[in-house]
């Protein structure tokens, strides 16, 4: 039986290196996690010799205005693409089963 | 992976523009293509947009003290190729540049070329070598998932390496500088990433393994073998 959920295990045995990982990396509390987006800026930043500030947009951008928007755009993006999988997942789940109960 | 607003010379905005835009005319007429043959490639290519969707919205902590987002490019660029991915892919850079100012239209050239063309090329390289060897099918898969997210961060190190070169040491030691706040940071991500989306597929062999024989995505010697397997899991769920 375990055998067939080898991949499941797997994958969760990953995870949960990672976490370990992560949580002694952040033991100290010395990391503040900021975006690799963020930290690319900050060197673009240092290499060239101009403050963040004076990088202006070259086509004109929409700014979510706080933190709390940003995440909702965030999780509106993961909340489609879940919808999307629950109802083809959910699709051909049940086309096989009733694939299944005709040749029964 | 996301190269904000005004932080490209608008010279290489063109450069990676002109670079991206004969993915996104290839990727179209390919949609077109592969629609009109069968209607029932759409779920399979809703499974994968949805995963891009899903993976490229969530911004893990990761081992470097930084946080990253997985890119799911690399089941969509096995199932359907690389001009088709750029298209999903320019749709999550098109959403996230204009609701959540990340990336920037200017900049979503070089974002397509490092998410949704680099990276997949990287991909489909692997699957390519692969696909026909005795190599189990899962072991592919997360392969080249795994591949596919990481070379995307590199191309993104190369893209500002080229645009930033420091002044001791050139693009070599710029590269440097952003492969270890793009790529490194990404190595970890880019596993857990193969390990999900290797899972996804097992899912996927399990319920439409159809689709994926019709595709030619593995020989149907291949995915019969695999889904062995995986069948008598969904008749055990089923009853």
């Amino acid at each position: 039986m375990i055998a067939n959920y080898k991949i499941e295990l797997v994958a969760v045995l990953a995870i949960l290196v990672f976490v370990v990982v992560l949580l002694f990396i952040n033991s100290g509390g010395n990391h503040k996690f900021i975006g690799s987006d963020d930290a690319g800026s900050q060197k673009i930043s240092e290499l060239t010799g101009n403050p963040i500030d004076s990088f202006v947009p070259i086509i004109p951008q929409y700014k979510p205005s706080n933190g709390e928007i940003e995440t909702t755009f965030f999780v509106l993006q993961a909340a489609i693409g879940s919808f999307i999988l629950g109802i083809i997942f959910g699709y051909w789940l049940a086309k096989k089963r009733s694939t299944r109960g005709q040749g029964d | 992976m996301h190269i904000m607003e005004g932080f490209l010379p608008w010279q290489w905005c063109i450069v990676w523009w002109i670079a991206a835009i004969p993915f996104l005319v290839m990727g179209t007429i390919q949609l077109r293509r592969i629609i009109r043959k069968d209607r029932e490639y759409l779920s399979l290519l809703g499974v994968c947009g949805a995963f891009i969707f899903i993976l490229s919205a969530l911004k893990l902590p990761s081992v470097t003290g930084s946080s990253s987002h997985p890119t799911g490019t690399g089941l969509s660029t096995m199932c359907f190729g690389v001009f088709i991915t750029s298209i999903i892919g320019a749709i999550v850079l098109l959403f996230q540049a204009l609701l959540l100012a990340h990336g920037g239209l200017s900049t979503m050239g070089a974002n397509m070329v490092s998410m949704a063309i680099g990276g997949p090329l990287a991909g489909y390289a692997v699957y390519y070598l692969l696909r026909n060897t005795r190599v189990n099918i899962y072991i592919t898969v997360f392969i080249v998932t795994t591949v596919a997210d990481l070379v995307t961060y590199i191309i993104t190190s190369f893209e500002l390496a080229i645009a930033y070169p420091a002044q001791t040491g050139g693009i070599l030691s710029s590269f440097e500088a952003f492969f270890i706040i793009f790529a490194v940071t990404q190595i970890p991500l880019a596993i857990i990433e193969g390990c999900v989306l290797t899972l996804v597929f097992k899912y996927i062999v399990a319920l439409k393994s159809d689709i994926l024989i019709k595709l030619n995505v593995f020989s149907e010697d291949q995915i019969s073998r695999a889904s062995h397997n995986e069948d008598q899991i969904v008749h055990l769920e089923i009853q």
